[in-house]
């Protein structure tokens, strides 16, 4: 078969010698395995801060929003810049899975999955603002259009609000399914691997019995292209929505037409920032390096910087249409954020938006982790001072001089605001541990593209014919030698290998480090039950006096080496599966 | 009655808001009131207060005021179809059913014999006049009780008129 033509100037999505055994391995290791020391405290501070929001909504909801600091000329402030700032970034998950698998981009699988879900977290913290805001959210409920007593008494299609309801709840429902449908082979590998009864139950329900077939997959990726097709005029429409909050009023520095596609390019540049953020901390955290690579980062930049730019290109042409119109009130709303008393939290949000995305045309600072992670938390700073300001400074001078006030918030502003990051993180770290945080399935679909492994078969000019099996999981001792000869599936058969020699040096050493096996009381395991022990190796623990998995679960590196010293067969691969783990779950079960 | 199968109580209300008025309202009972009125919200007014567009009714409520209102009061409204229709309305909701709707003491009660001795307007020992009625109407006789808690002034004489109508008609004369 010819090999596969990709640009030699593409660099590989996936670095490092990875099979495709090794991607389900390397996605499933956050699932399979405990949550850390670090994980906890995290994820304790992150429900800390959800707690106290809580309670903040709590007070604001049984106290009155007069405990906002919120007054009669300044009534939206930070309740609605928390709802567009989180709605915004809302925008990069469905931006990456939708708009970037319209582009055929590959470099969307790695990051694609954890992007959706930001969405749909940071939809849910967006969601939280418009019920909370309300001076009696208990009836929230009136602005559905539902039949009802009150003469059928319905609501006002013409205002933004109501359509913000729509925008949200069909953007948040949109996404749901979206990711979850990306979820079903992932889950459907997790539930195949589970060894836990409990999990496996949890895993076959999440996956709704998908099971791989060739209908299956034509019929999800039409789906998914369909859902694409949907949802990326939905993440134009939704963000633009919330900006007919603001550009459909009369207020100066609201009434604006370049509102809708300014907010979305901001959303993006916001959302992308928060991918960023979250990606680089995950990448390392979860040991996915590999698969998030520098390109994906590089990549992840360069759209910071263009949609950045497209960010300031609205300030300058807001600026300048505010001193073309000759209007004084547009004109004076334009100089109070400048030079007026929230001049700070204008050029705040100048620094950040406009200058620090331009960074990223310098390839050196681009591809630097630590810079990247920095500038995108300065974004999603400058991004939320600017619907501070936007919000603000609009409202606080406006008409009528005599009415020209102050805002200031007070802790329950900020309490709620902080809740909801902390919710938002609640939510993020229960995902990254339950849910696999890489669409392995798409990720496995460009692994002969666009793998390292497999472009340098390729351009060795070897044929990739056979090079996905793994003996791991084919059965048989297949072995792809980069540097020279490759062998064929089935070229050798385990059985011929020699059994384990009976006075092997390490015989002893290895079964005084373990524990020896009493055959009067105890019980055999069935150690085959460990993945990666099969029948051949099952007997040859046995020769060696390794019956149980409590033996098992005792071994470690160096019993590891010592084990493939004295079997000779797979090296390394003890370790690689994790037996001693498996053995130790498999023990406690 | 939704929210709540027992129809002896209301049912049960979600988030009343603003259901229980803040003010206090007419006829409400409050313990404010307690020592003065026993509750209820209604106070009277101070003895001898006047209201603006309101005079006292001078003339006594006694044998001597009723002479005297028999002679000398006579109605102040003119005699239109608009009085006429009114005091028609007036008459049949507060006087038919005793005094019957032609003013011959035939109401639904007397006919009914709930109530006896109800006299025509025509009777002659009697000899009402404007005065006359207007007085009884105000303070009451015998039997029956005062109507200015029910009427104003105004429509008190609305009445009169069509009762003076009722017993010019009962004694055949034109009016």
């Amino acid at each position: 078969m010819m090999a596969h033509y990709e640009a030699p100037i593409r660099r590989p999505l996936v670095t490092g010698d990875k099979t495709y055994h090794d991607v389900t391995l390397d996605v499933v290791a956050p699932v399979e395995g405990r949550a850390n020391k670090h994980w906890w405290i995290v994820f304790g501070i992150a429900l800390t801060a959800f707690l106290w929001g809580i309670g903040c909504i709590i007070y604001t909801i049984t106290n009155g929003i007069g405990s906002w600091g919120l007054n009669k000329t300044v009534n939206w402030a930070w309740d609605i810049t928390n709802f567009v700032w989180w709605v915004g970034i809302g925008h990069a998950g469905t931006l990456i899975s939708a708009v970037l698998l319209l582009f055929r981009q590959k470099w969307r699988m790695a990051i694609n999955r954890s992007a959706e879900a930001m969405t749909i977290f940071s939809v849910v913290q967006a969601g939280l603002f418009p019920i909370i805001h309300m001076g009696r959210p208990w009836l929230a409920y009136w602005v559905l259009p539902i039949p009802n007593q009150f003469g059928s008494l319905w609501v006002n299609f013409n205002s933004p609000l109501l359509w913000d309801v729509f925008a949200i709840s069909t953007y948040l429902s949109v996404s749901l399914v979206f990711w979850w449908t990306g979820l079903l082979p992932d889950f459907a590998m997790i539930r195949d691997r589970a060894v836990k009864p409990f999990q496996k139950k949890i895993y076959s329900l999440l996956s709704f019995g998908w099971s791989g077939r060739a209908k299956d997959w034509q019929r999800f990726e039409e789906v998914s292209l369909v859902l694409a097709g949907l949802a990326t005029p939905l993440v134009l429409s939704v963000h633009t929505i919330v900006s007919f909050d603001f550009a459909t009023s009369v207020i100066p520095g609201w009434h604006t037409t370049i509102f809708p596609p300014y907010f979305v390019a901001g959303a993006v540049f916001s959302g992308f920032a928060m991918v960023n953020t979250l990606l680089i901390v995950m990448r390392k955290v979860s040991n996915l390096e590999a698969y998030i690579t520098i390109q994906h980062i590089e990549l992840m930049n360069i759209v910071i910087m263009i949609t950045g730019s497209i960010v300031g290109v609205a300030y300058i042409t807001e600026l300048f249409m505010a001193w073309y119109s000759g209007v004084e009130y547009e004109q004076y709303a334009f100089l109070n954020r400048a030079t007026g008393p929230y001049a700070w939290s204008y050029w705040a949000m100048m620094t950040c938006n406009v200058f620090s995305p331009q960074f990223m045309w310098f390839p050196k600072l681009r591809r630097s982790i630590m810079f990247s992670f920095f500038i995108s938390i300065v974004v999603n700073i400058g991004m939320w001072f600017e619907r501070f300001v936007i919000i603000v400074t609009s409202l606080h001078r406006d008409y009528l001089p005599s009415s020209w006030s102050m805002f200031s918030p007070t802790f329950v502003d900020i309490g709620i605001f902080i809740g909801t990051i902390g919710f938002f993180f609640v939510l993020f770290l229960l995902y990254a541990r339950t849910f696999p945080v890489i669409a392995q399935a798409e990720v496995k679909t460009i692994m002969k593209s666009s793998g390292e492994r497999y472009k340098k078969l390729r351009e060795s000019g070897q044929s990739l014919v056979g090079s996905g099996a793994d003996p791991r999981t084919s059965g048989g001792p297949v072995k792809i030698n980069l540097d020279g000869h490759y062998q064929a599936a089935q070229a050798e058969v385990v059985s011929d290998e020699p059994m384990i020699p009976e006075d092997t040096h390490g015989n002893d050493v290895l079964i005084n480090s373990l524990g020896a096996f009493d055959a009067a009381t105890q019980k055999a395991d069935d150690l085959q039950k460990v993945n990666g022990i099969g029948p051949k190796m099952e007997e040859k623990l046995n020769q060696l006096g390794i019956y149980t998995f409590a033996q098992v679960a005792r071994m470690t590196k160096a019993d590891y080496d010592l084990l493939d010293s004295i079997t000779g067969s797979f090296p390394g691969r003890a370790e690689r599966d994790d037996w001693a783990g498996q053995a130790a779950t498999l023990n406690n079960n | 009655v939704s929210c709540d199968s027992n129809d002896r109580k209301p049912g049960f209300e979600y988030m009343p808001n603003m259901y229980e008025s803040v003010p206090y309202d007419t006829y409400g009972e409050y313990d404010i009131f307690q020592t003065v009125t026993g509750g209820s919200e209604a106070m009277k007014p101070a003895e001898g207060s006047v209201m603006r567009g309101w005079l006292p009714y001078e003339i006594e409520d006694n044998q001597d005021g009723y002479a005297f209102a028999k002679a000398n009061l006579t109605n102040p409204l003119p005699y239109t179809e608009e009085n006429l229709a009114k005091g028609t309305e007036l008459y049949n909701i507060y006087c038919g059913i005793c005094h019957g709707n032609k003013g011959d003491g035939q109401g639904t009660l007397a006919k009914r014999e709930k109530i006896l001795g109800v006299p025509a307007y025509n009777d002659a020992g009697r000899a009402i006049t404007e005065g006359s009625v207007y007085h009884v109407m105000y303070y009451g006789i015998n039997s029956m009780g005062s109507y200015a808690s029910q009427m104003t002034e105004e429509e008190l004489w609305q009445v009169n008129h069509y009762v003076m109508s009722l017993k010019d008609a009962l004694d055949k004369k034109e009016p």
